[in-house]
C-alpha cells in the first residue's frame, strides 16, 4: 500500500512539472505580406532555424520559446522582414532558446545568423546567408542564387545547388557538398575536412582550400574540369588518368602535386584544390556511389 | 568628448579635425595612437594603382563587417528592437572595423610582395598592418569570456589554428615571395583571422 502511494506521488509530481515546462514553453506565429524579392532576416542567440518556400508572398514566421525569459522582436520595413529573439535577464542557453520554422517566398533573400542551433534553408532561389559561430548547417535545393555560408567549427553540408554562387569559410567543421556547381563555388577552411561530390559542372571555378584539413574530390564519369592540387606539406593522390598540361604555374613535385584535364578540354571548369599540411585525393565516383 | 564619442565622430570628420576632437586626441593616448594608424592606413592606400586592388572577397568582407556594425544598414524609424552593437560593446565594437581595415592592409601588403620596389618603400605603414598582434587576441578572447563563455574554448583552440595558418602561410610566402599561390594562402589564413573577429563581435551573441 506505502509503495503504492509513494508511486502516486512521483506520478503526480512528474505531472506537475512536466505541466510547468509545457507553460514554460510557448508557441507565437507571426504573418507578413511581402512583394517579390523580399529580405528576411532572423537573429537567433539560441536555437536552430529552418527555412522552406511558402505558397505565396507571405513570411509566416512560427517560433517556439523556450521559456519567458525570450521575446521575439519583429519588425518589417517595406519589403523586409527582421525577426530577432531578445534575451532578457537571466536568460540562459537553455532558457533563451528559440526554435524558428519560417516560410518564405521562394524568390526571398534570407540572413540566417545562430550561435548554437542548427541552420536549415531549402528549395529557395533567393541569395542565401546563414552565419554562426557553432552552428550546424544545411542547405539544398537551391538554385540560381548566392550561398554564403560561414561558421567556425559547425559541419556545413551543401546539397544539390544548381548554378549558385558558393561561398564557404569554415575554421574547423567539416564542408560537404554535394551536388554542387555554378560560377563559382570556394570553400576556404582552417583545419577542417572538405568533400566534394560532384561533376565541377560546365564552366565554374572550384576552389577548395584548407589549411590542415583533408580535401576529397569524388568526380563521376563524363567529368571535364582543368585541376590542380597541391599541398605544401601534404600527400596528394590522383586515382584519375589526367591529359597533362604543357604548362604549369608550379612545380609539380611527385606526391605533393598535380595537374591536369579531365574528360573534354573544350568544356571544361576550373578546379583548383589546396592544402598546407592535408592530404589531396581526387577519386572517381563508384557506381554505387 | 570621450573616447566612444570620439570614435563615434571620426566617421563624420576625418581625422580629428573638430575643436572637441583635437583636446581629446592631445589627452588621449589611445584614440591618438588609433587615429594615427588610420591615418597611415588611408595614406598607403592612396599611393597604391588599380592593379594593386585586392580580391573581391576582401571588399566583401569589409562590406559584412559594415553592415554587421549598422553603418550601411537601412535607417529604422522605430525604437531599435535589439540592444544596438555600440551599447552593447562599447569601444570593443572597433574591432570589427579595425579587423576589416587590417584585412585590406595585409590584403594590400600581400600583393606588394610581388613588388620589392614599393615595398621598400611602404616597408614601416605595412608592417605593423602584417603584424597580427593588430588584433589583440587576449581583448577578444576577453570580451567572448564575457558575452558567450560557454564557446570559449572553441574560439581558443580555432585562434589557435587560424595563428598557426597565418605562421605556416607567411613561412611559404617568405621561402617563395613570387609564388602568387602562397600569397593568397597567407590572404585566406588573415581572411579566416578576421572571420573569427567577426564571429565574436556577432550581433547574435548573447
Amino acid at each position: 500500500m506505502a509503495v503504492n502511494k509513494r508511486a502516486a506521488k512521483l506520478v503526480a509530481i512528474g505531472v506537475i512539472v512536466a505541466g510547468t515546462l509545457v507553460v514554460a514553453e510557448s508557441r507565437k506565429e507571426y504573418h507578413f505580406a511581402v512583394g517579390p524579392r523580399a529580405g528576411v532576416s532572423v537573429m537567433n542567440p539560441y536555437g536552430s532555424i529552418s527555412v522552406r518556400p511558402s505558397l505565396n508572398n507571405t513570411v509566416v514566421v512560427n517560433a517556439i520559446l523556450h521559456s519567458d525569459r525570450v521575446e521575439v522582436d519583429n519588425n518589417q520595413n517595406g519589403n523586409r522582414v527582421d525577426i530577432q529573439s531578445h534575451l532578457l535577464a537571466g536568460a540562459d542557453a537553455d532558457s533563451g532558446r528559440v526554435d524558428y520554422e519560417v516560410l518564405v517566398p521562394a524568390d526571398a533573400s534570407v540572413t540566417l545568423h545562430s550561435s548554437t542551433g542548427s541552420l536549415r534553408a531549402e528549395k529557395l532561389h533567393g541569395d542565401v546567408s546563414l552565419e554562426g559561430p557553432g552552428a550546424e548547417v544545411n542547405v539544398r535545393d537551391i538554385s540560381d542564387a548566392h550561398v554564403h555560408v560561414k561558421t567556425m567549427n559547425g559541419a556545413v553540408n551543401l546539397d544539390n545547388i544548381q548554378n549558385g554562387h558558393v561561398e564557404v569559410d569554415s575554421l574547423s567543421g567539416e564542408v560537404t557538398l554535394t551536388g554542387v556547381n555554378g560560377p563559382l563555388v570556394q570553400v576556404v577552411s582552417t583545419s577542417g575536412r572538405i568533400n566534394y561530390i560532384g561533376d565541377f559542372g560546365n564552366s565554374g571555378e572550384y576552389r577548395l582550400t584548407s589549411h590542415s584539413g583533408d580535401i576529397e574530390a569524388t568526380i563521376p564519369e563524363g567529368t571535364s574540369a582543368d585541376v590542380s592540387a597541391r599541398s605544401v606539406r601534404g600527400e596528394v593522390h590522383d586515382d584519375i588518368p589526367l591529359q597533362p598540361k604543357t604548362h604549369n604555374i608550379f612545380p609539380l613535385d611527385k606526391g605533393r602535386a598535380f595537374a591536369g584535364t579531365v574528360g573534354r578540354v573544350a568544356v571544361s571548369s576550373t578546379v583548383v584544390l589546396r592544402s598546407f599540411s592535408g592530404k589531396i585525393h581526387l577519386r572517381k565516383r563508384s557506381e554505387k556511389q | 568628448m570621450n573616447c566612444v564619442e570620439l570614435q563615434e565622430s571620426l566617421a563624420e570628420v576625418e581625422n580629428g579635425s573638430r575643436a572637441e576632437q583635437r583636446a581629446h586626441l592631445r589627452a588621449c593616448p589611445a584614440c591618438s595612437a588609433l587615429v594615427t594608424e588610420l591615418n597611415q592606413i588611408v595614406a598607403a592606400a592612396s599611393q597604391l594603382q588599380g592593379a594593386d586592388e585586392p580580391s573581391p572577397r576582401v571588399w566583401n568582407s569589409i562590406e559584412i563587417a559594415l553592415r554587421q556594425e549598422g553603418l550601411i544598414r537601412p535607417q529604422r524609424a522605430a525604437r531599435p528592437f535589439v540592444p544596438s552593437f555600440i551599447t552593447r560593446w562599447g569601444a570593443a565594437r572597433w574591432l570589427v572595423p579595425a579587423a576589416a581595415m587590417l584585412l585590406l592592409a595585409v590584403g594590400l601588403y600581400v600583393r606588394q610582395e610581388s613588388l620589392p620596389n614599393r615595398l621598400a618603400k611602404q616597408a614601416a605603414v605595412v608592417a605593423s598592418a602584417a603584424n597580427p598582434s593588430g588584433l589583440n587576441d587576449d581583448d577578444l578572447l576577453q570580451e567572448v569570456a564575457v558575452n558567450a563563455p560557454a564557446m570559449m574554448p572553441q574560439y581558443q583552440e580555432n585562434l589557435r589554428r587560424v595563428n598557426e595558418s597565418i605562421r605556416d602561410a607567411q613561412g611559404v610566402v617568405d621561402e617563395s615571395p613570387n609564388d602568387e599561390e602562397a600569397r593568397r594562402s597567407l590572404m585566406d589564413a588573415y581572411q579566416q583571422k578576421s572571420m573569427l573577429f567577426e564571429m565574436a563581435m556577432d550581433r547574435s551573441l548573447p
